[in-house]
């Protein structure tokens, strides 16, 4: 247990370097030269590009830049951002909160929410409660998120007035987006848990439960969901990384602080080091939950403990 | 079955629940820093009049939320770029000097002020009476620390250095007197220091912060800085010292009515427009068109429209490339292309079309411009026939073997339309036999600047003086990076009259020059001039008296909430 616990742990943290390696990379081969989105080159003269250049260390090659940004990461300095000189780490730290919250709420929403239909959508197989959530289900997936956010800010904010259309400042601005973010996820749990549990439903093990007078309601609940939902489980894992990615539109359109939002400023003024720190942290968080999740299999389901 | 139902049904709402809990949880560390400034309320909540009443029965108090479309860079008035940042800046900080709408120039921290006969050198007599925020008294040392600071190079100054060119140095001649000195004399300084970009910052402050001053800003104007919650909110309060705001350009020259105000970042534009509707925030800037017309019919609302002056929105036409070198050929496209139906399409009447390389409202604007040059398929189509540029069996025309082409680059994001606008000319121009190739790319800073690589570009510029011209068609423009004169544009006969325009001190004269200018470039179809940009701001009705300067930059100092 322990040493696959390590081993995954150390292919956890190449993955997170890599993911550097990429960043690092793609920065740096992109068209464009971050000064003139700092500065207004029509206004500033050569002499002071050049010399600002020089003090960001843009006239360097790449493995020193890369060697030196890793070392100095060690140390837990990020860079400071070319906009205005913040450095990075505290500008991450404190914006974080609002995006694992939010991240949070609309996962607990999607699973709920997917679980919620998925079951009903097995149980009712081919009737309409069945179609009914299938259709949502699809409806949920293929919404694209800034238009599903705006539809949440018309009905609930301008025609309703029940929650704000913007704002980070208490539990009523997340609900919104929770949702608009959340809508995502349902589809893709609700078309999930629908299969697995039609599968589990069809196994000999219901149909004993069945035959020894266990209740309906237990057999659905206790045991086929029990055993429907451990792919569930994977999905949290990969949906998490979709999650994190939407909050970039989400967190624009309902005007909420969050890394989302400040990568998506950061990329537009091609705000280097700003941009390599957030996808540090989201690849770090990617990989942990991923982790904690292939860990979790062990708690949950005894099969894997004793196949190991 | 009816209990799993249930069960099963509650699902949902456990989730809620559960998403609520946690957000109370998680929303403490965020929203913990901004305790101090009491940003917790996101609607504006009219406190009871204050006793202290100076102007008569103008209700007292209250906090306006306003909400902004970008994140402003900075708030160091002397670093910042984006004209964002100026609505916030200019509530903190004042200037020497302020520019009424029509052009004139008035006194503001500056009582009274001489140029020299040679025009080298301006002396201001400065007010006596005025305190930064943090205490610093302002005098002759403040002024000349903050134009010294912008042109240090440490400073990492931005558009400041070029709106305070030919700003050489200061002489402090007494406590309240400082004498400007300049490299070459310009007509156009004076009214450059009354933009928001060269006002003055209190001096311990800059020392005391230096590159975080964009964080902590310290002015001396009618509010006091208080907190900036980044991509949330920048809360600025009552400076209730106040007691110098400019008579040319506000009624109450004194301490604000309101007591706070918070600038919102909100990016996206239904969520911005959504939040007033709702009422959520009582003000938000940048109304796109189509909302205007149907806020309008809203008995709660009102819109605030204020066009900007300095260069309207231009199609630059770039001459180095071939074959738009030639005059005639250019004149041919400038026939071709269909601005009034551009501007009324896009923007359903809600700005106004362009017809000069000025706006209305500028200095020396020739409005005889208006309705001159109007579209003409027919002209269009005889003079391209009349140069052997000539209809393909494709549509094209050709001449010499080479086709018509024309590569019309254009930024990202889609600032105010202006990607659909180079959809319509790509219509437009196909059907007189222009290929147009669109390039919307979001790197055009590299594109237009370092590669020069476009036939047209399209650019604006606010600005107070029609100096601002120099920049884009003098032969010469070079303090500023070598491709800025955009149409790659030469002629003696311009690059002379904008150096005479520079120097000239008698304003009636300077007019005429600018007008001959003008009319140069529209002949020469230099450019096409396309649509004057309206800054726009839809209200809740409780809002009165917001005011906006020469720039259309919003003035808070006589706003207050009513019923």
């Amino acid at each position: 247990m322990l040493r696959t616990a390590g081993l995954r742990l150390l292919t956890s943290l190449l993955v997170i370097f890599g993911s550097l390696v990429l960043v690092f990379s793609i920065v740096y081969v992109l068209p464009g030269d971050p000064i003139r989105s700092i500065v207004d080159p029509t206004t500033v003269s050569e002499e002071t590009l050049a010399s600002l250049r020089a003090e960001l260390g843009l006239d360097r090659p790449f493995y020193a830049r890369f060697a030196d940004y890793i070392g100095s990461m060690l140390r837990g300095d990020f860079g400071k951002s070319l906009l205005n000189d913040e450095p990075v780490l505290p500008k991450i730290l404190k914006h974080l909160p609002a995006t694992l919250a939010l991240t949070a709420a609309s996962s607990l929403f999607a699973a709920m929410v997917g679980i919620w239909l998925g079951v009903l959508s097995a149980i009712h197989r081919d009737r309409w409660i069945d179609s009914a959530a299938r259709v949502i289900g699809l409806f949920g997936i293929s919404m694209p998120t800034f238009w599903s956010g705006i539809l949440l800010i018309l009905i609930f904010s301008i025609t309703l007035g029940w929650f704000p259309a913007m704002g980070s400042d208490g539990w009523k601005t997340l609900v919104l987006p929770a949702i608009g973010l959340g809508i995502v996820g349902a589809g893709y749990v609700v078309r999930l848990v629908r299969n697995s549990m039609l599968e589990v439903i069809n196994e000999q093990f219901v149909l004993t439960l069945r035959a020894k007078g266990v209740s309906e309601r237990l057999v659905m609940y206790r045991h086929a969901l029990r055993n429907a939902l451990i792919p569930a489980l994977t999905m949290i894992g990969v949906l998490s990384g979709e999650l994190l990615a939407g909050t970039v539109v989400i967190e624009t359109v309902f005007a909420r602080q969050g890394i989302g939002r400040i990568i998506s400023d950061a990329l537009m003024a091609k705000d280097i080091p700003v941009v390599q720190g957030v996808i540090f942290f989201s690849a770090v968080m990617y990989v942990l939950i991923n982790l904690l999740v292939d860990l979790s299999y062990r708690v949950i389901d005894p099969r894997v403990r004793r196949l190991q | 079955m009816s209990n799993k139902r249930k069960i099963v049904r509650s699902l949902p709402v456990l989730a809620l629940i559960f998403a609520i809990a946690l957000a109370g949880c998680a929303q403490k560390p965020s929203s913990g820093e901004s305790s101090a400034a009491g940003g917790a309320s996101p609607a504006a909540a009219v406190s009871s009049a204050s006793p202290s009443a100076e102007s008569g029965n103008t209700p007292q108090g209250g906090e306006l939320s306003y909400a902004l479309a970008t994140s402003p860079d900075q708030l160091d008035p002397h670093r910042s770029g984006y004209a964002v940042a100026v609505r916030v800046i200019r509530t903190i900080h004042d200037s020497l000097v302020a520019q009424a709408p029509d052009g004139s120039i008035h006194p503001w921290l500056a009582t009274e002020w001489e140029a020299s006969p040679d025009g080298k050198s301006y002396t201001f007599k400065l007010r006596q009476d005025v305190k930064f925020h943090d205490g610093t008294p302002f005098n002759a040392e403040a002024v000349k620390y903050n134009y010294d600071r912008i042109l240090n190079p440490e400073t990492k100054a931005a558009n400041s250095q070029s709106l305070i060119y030919p700003y050489e140095s200061a002489e402090v001649l007494d406590e309240y007197t400082v004498k400007l000195n300049l490299k070459t004399p310009s007509s156009a300084f004076l009214g450059n220091l009354s933009q928001a970009l060269v006002s003055i910052v209190s001096p311990t402050a800059a020392e005391k912060y230096g590159d975080q001053l964009t964080k902590n800003p310290v002015g001396s104007g009618p509010f006091k800085f208080v907190s900036w919650e980044e991509n949330s909110q920048i809360v600025v309060e009552r400076n209730p010292d106040y007691n110098w705001g400019p008579d040319s350009l506000v009624d109450n020259t004194g301490a604000p009515y309101l007591d706070k105000i918070a600038f919102k970042i909100v990016p996206e534009e239904a969520t911005r427009i959504g939040s007033v509707q709702s009422g959520q925030i009582l003000a938000g800037e940048t109304v796109p068109p189509q909302n205007i017309a149907s806020l309008a019919n809203d008995a709660k609302l009102q819109i605030f429209k204020s066009n900007t002056q300095g260069l309207p929105f231009t199609l630059f036409i770039n001459q180095k490339r071939e074959p738009w070198g030639d005059t005639k050929l250019r004149q041919a496209l400038q026939a071709a292309i269909d601005v009034g139906s551009i501007v009324k399409t896009l923007y359903l009447g809600t700005y106004d079309q362009a017809w000069s390389p000025l706006t209305p409202g500028t200095l020396g604007y020739d409005a005889s411009l208006e309705n001159a040059n109007k579209f003409d398929q027919n002209k269009a189509n005889a003079l391209f026939d009349e140069l052997g540029w000539l209809k393909g069996d494709d549509g094209i025309r050709a001449k010499d073997g080479k086709k018509l082409t024309l590569r019309y680059v254009d930024g990202s994001p889609n600032r105010e339309k202006r990607n659909d606008i180079a959809a319509i000319v790509q219509q437009q121009l196909k059907q007189v036999g222009i290929a147009v190739e669109v390039e919307i790319t979001q790197d055009f800073r590299t594109v237009i600047f370092e590669q020069g690589n476009y036939d047209i570009y399209g650019n604006s510029q606010v600005n107070s003086d029609p100096e601002a011209l120099r920049n884009f068609y003098h032969s010469g423009a070079k303090s500023i990076a070598a491709s800025q004169n955009l149409p790659g544009y030469a002629n003696a006969e311009v690059d002379a009259l904008l150096d005479a325009g520079l120097v000239e001190q008698d304003p009636a004269k300077r007019e005429d020059i600018y007008k001959q200018i003008q009319q140069i470039i529209i002949r020469d179809a230099v450019i096409i001039p396309i649509y004057v940009f309206p800054y726009t701001v839809a209200a809740s009705k409780t809002v009165e008296a917001l005011k906006f300067d020469s720039l259309a930059y919003p003035l808070f100092n006589d706003v207050y909430l009513g019923k």
